[in-house]
């Protein structure tokens, strides 16, 4: 289809430094009106900044971008917008607690002739309803956003987007926190603009989700295009070995330290927000992994064993070296960890870190009562212990006296594991350790998995990376409404058992 | 380096506190005389109790309004203990300090358990507490509540007033709270990130009560000098001394969204204010425009800690110019 048309951006040998990184390296890429150009890679692939240097938000360090054969800079997102370029990125912008049209116009409400400071609410309604009809989205224009369900919203913000005319739609992993018929919609959304002429870039690194919406994938790798196809000749086998490269087990350093000491009975366990009641053991040494989608439980059944919410029902026996099978449903996060529990939030902003602290404060938190005596602080056991855990994970020396705020993804995550280590807990709950940081120190943080399995902790890990949660965990338990309706041996499942086991039932 | 100018909060208040010792110093030939520094110690004092207090609660994240309204009853009820019904003075003085424990226990109830934000609580408390101040002697203030008091804030020690010895001692205890404790570790970790506190095990609304606690404990010693000052109650003391007590939590760098600053930053947060109001006094000014200025400090004391990573920034950028200028001269020489 793209024979004899001229492409909408032409984009020649772009190269784009960080310090110390080079995040892409010589892309050319030519993007045609009317195609969905899928964009197929692992995270720090280079796919976000390819095209953040098409929206603005990032300066390319050399090479040139064409649109319609016009050397473009791009100067700024609004530049972008002007250009034609409208991005959507996972993160929503949407304002919750107004209308559906009042946020697809916000910034640019139309006026009432004549009155000018007046905004017509009638044009207003009118044109979004107009706008959704055109997009194929059933919504009502006067519903409250924070009413809508996130699909819903995805669906505003991108009707949002195209409020100004558009040319190129970017959209940065729009489904990542969808179900099945929710990427349904967007996806018919997706071809009825390709079929009104719009060009789409669409990011994923879920190949078979974006293998029957594109009609040309890109697949990149550490900074390069490896692949660039014509959907008719997408041959899934090499792009998933190009885009990961053969077994993606062997990518992860794995360590299996399973014993058959059972270190947490867990049966039935209730909360006011999963009602199914999960049951499973984990013993000493393994990695049981919790797979589902987000909002299936798996944070809720976290929440319940750390005492954040009240359990209504079921129980739990832990044989933690302080307790020899004692019933333990901790009212408190307080209580849980005095059991040797301890849970890494998956918002490590919001729940994780205290940003004013240093590392060494950040560390020692969660168990004062270690380095004092009668509430009184011994501050240089506190600064010789936390030393040794920044040692031990191999922290920057810099978190040592300077504030968190300052330090990588990577060094905030690993001094939030390093004050679960320090409160000297057993088990180790796991919410989306490694959301956020760049490749080498996931790496790190598998090796601190095995570490505590080693030294017999248990560890329950939630993951979305699905390959991530297969290669790590020892065993998998389905979680689906709050429950664990399945529990399998990590081994003998691949990929594909895994996205089916998640998806596919739930859509029955 | 950069890192450690900025988030050194102590430096601010201290550079203050001598810029406007030398303002005041140099304008006018007073200042230096040794009444006119007791003075300023005596006048200091109060504020800078009611400062540790207040410094306290906004680390916290909270925000006290009402230990003006605090000290305005309990020197009410102390004066009433004293004068009518006769208590022994150390008895009065623990009831009241137990009293005002009371006051910011009802603070952080209201705050901490039923959720109340702390600026609608302490608001309420500011008239509820005045309301009940009125209660006393038919709201008439009290005078010559009792000769033992008075000594308690005039005595001097080879010269140096009592007071200065209660400040010292306020902000020794605070700043040690405040660094060598559990509970000062835990108090600025519930400022700092209350989520993140709650899912460290710390039991956040004890916390956040404590600490209105101990605003309230600090109010009762700031009503006891304030009644030794005068030797009496009034329902009319203590109007705006909260405002005066965050202006130095504030200009000692105490961030109002809680989690950072410096106790001991207060204390030089306090004299700044009590030197430039004593300066605009030895320079005769209306009592009006005092008002102009000291909130004019209070508003460049919170825009210099908002920008101060910026101004930093800017400083060091402008210095590698200068160097980077010196460079190229010498290049083309």
């Amino acid at each position: 289809m793209t024979a004899g048309m001229k492409a909408l951006w032409e984009i020649e040998s772009l190269t784009k430094y960080f310090p110390g990184v080079k995040a892409i390296d010589g892309i050319d890429l030519k993007i045609y009106p009317g195609e969905v150009h899928g964009l197929l890679g692992e995270n720090g692939s280079g796919k976000s900044t390819l095209v953040k240097c098409l929206s603005g938000v990032h300066q390319p360090t050399s090479g040139r971008m064409y649109l319609r054969q016009r050397p473009t800079i791009v100067h700024d997102p609004l530049t972008a917008r002007s250009l034609g370029v409208a991005t959507i990125y996972q993160e929503l912008s949407l304002v919750p607690i107004m209308t559906v049209s009042e946020n697809i116009f916000l910034g640019h409400l139309p006026r009432r002739r004549g009155a000018r400071i007046v905004v017509d609410w009638a044009e207003v309604h009118r044109r979004s309803s107009l706008l959704l009809e055109r997009l194929g989205i059933t919504l009502d224009p006067v519903a409250i956003v924070a009413e809508l369900s996130v699909a819903e919203q995805q669906l505003v913000e991108i009707a949002k987007a195209l409020s100004l005319e558009a040319s190129l739609l970017i959209m940065d992993e729009p489904t990542a926190s969808l179900g099945m018929d929710e990427v349904r919609r967007l996806h018919e959304l997706v071809r009825n603009l390709a079929r009104q002429g719009c060009a789409v870039i669409y990011i994923s690194h879920r190949l078979d989700e974006v293998v029957d919406l594109v009609d040309t994938v890109t697949v990149m790798k550490d900074g390069r295009i490896v692949a660039s196809e014509p959907r008719a000749r997408i041959d899934l086998a090499r792009i998933v070995s190009l885009m990961i490269g053969g077994d993606f087990r062997s990518h992860y350093p794995k360590e299996r330290n399973l014993t058959t000491d059972v270190l947490l009975d867990v049966r039935g366990i209730r909360t006011a927000r999963s009602a199914a009641g999960a049951s499973f053991i984990l013993h000493r040494g393994e990695v049981f992994g919790l797979a589902g989608l987000i909002g299936t439980g798996r944070t809720a059944i976290a929440h319940a064993l750390f005492g954040i919410d009240r359990v209504a029902g079921g129980s739990v026996r832990s044989y933690t070296g302080r307790d020899g099978g004692r019933m333990s449903l901790f009212r408190s996060p307080r209580e849980a960890i005095a059991h040797g529990v301890a849970l890494l939030t998956e918002d490590r902003k919001a729940t994780g870190l205290f940003m004013a602290f240093t590392g060494v404060h950040n560390i020692s938190i969660a168990k004062l009562a270690r380095i004092s005596r009668l509430g009184v602080l011994n501050l240089g056991k506190e600064q010789e212990l936390a030393r040794e855990h920044f040692e031990k994970l191999r922290i920057t020396p810099a978190a040592s006296d300077s504030s968190v705020q300052y330090l990588s993804g990577g060094n905030q995550q690993k001094i939030i594991i390093a004050r679960w280590i320090f409160s000297e807990a057993d088990v180790f709950i796991l919410d989306e350790p490694t959301q956020g940081i760049d490749v080498g120190a996931k790496v790190e943080v598998y090796n601190l998995i095995n570490a505590l399995t080693r030294e017999g902790k248990g560890v329950i890990l939630i993951s979305s990376d699905f390959e991530e949660l297969l290669a790590i965990s020892d065993t998998i338990g389905i979680v689906r409404d709050g429950e664990i309706v399945e529990v399998k041996n990590a081994e003998d499942m691949d990929k594909q058992d895994l996205v089916e086991k998640v998806f596919v039932r739930r859509t029955v | 380096m950069a890192r450690r100018v900025t988030s050194s909060s102590i430096l601010g208040p201290v550079v203050a506190t001598v810029v406007v010792t030398l303002l005041v110093g140099f304008t006018t030939d007073r200042f230096f005389l040794v009444d006119n520094l007791r003075n300023i110690a005596m006048q200091v004092s109060i504020v800078a109790l009611l400062g540790v207090g207040s410094t306290l609660v906004i680390f916290a994240g909270g925000i006290d309004l009402s230990p003006g309204s605090a000290i305005t009853l309990l020197t009410m009820l102390l004066a009433t203990m004293l004068k009518f019904l006769n208590f022994p003075l150390p008895v009065a003085i623990v009831a009241t300090v137990l009293v005002g424990a009371v006051l910011g226990l009802w603070n952080g109830m209201l705050t901490a358990y039923l959720r109340i934000p702390a600026f609608i609580t302490t608001v309420a408390s500011l008239s509820i507490f005045r309301g009940f101040a009125f209660m006393f002697n038919n709201g008439s203030p009290i005078f010559s509540i009792s000769n033992s008091l008075t000594p308690l804030f005039y005595n001097t020690i080879l010269g140096v007033p009592f007071v200065v010895f209660y400040v010292i001692g306020f902000f020794a205890l605070a700043a040690f709270m405040m660094n060598y404790t559990e509970l000062g570790r835990q108090m600025v970790a519930v400022g700092g990130n209350p989520g993140a506190a709650r899912f460290s095990g710390i039991n956040v609304k004890r916390i956040i009560m404590l600490s209105f606690v101990l605003a309230g404990v600090m109010a009762g010693f700031g009503s006891i000098l304030m009644a030794a000052r005068l030797n009496s109650g009034s329902p009319n003391y203590g109007v705006g001394m909260e405002l005066s007590a965050i202006a130095a939590a504030v200009i000692g760098g105490a961030s109002l969204q809680g989690g950072k600053g410096n106790v001991i930053s207060t204390l030089f947060g306090a004299l700044t204010i009590t030197i430039v109001q004593n300066g605009l006094n030895l320079h005769a000014v209306e009592s009006s425009v005092q008002g102009v200025v000291i909130g004019l400090i209070i508003m460049l004391a919170v825009f210099i800690d908002m920008w101060r990573v910026e101004m930093w920034s800017a400083v060091s950028r402008l210095g590698r110019m200068v160097t980077r200028d010196r460079a190229g001269e010498r290049d083309r020489r």
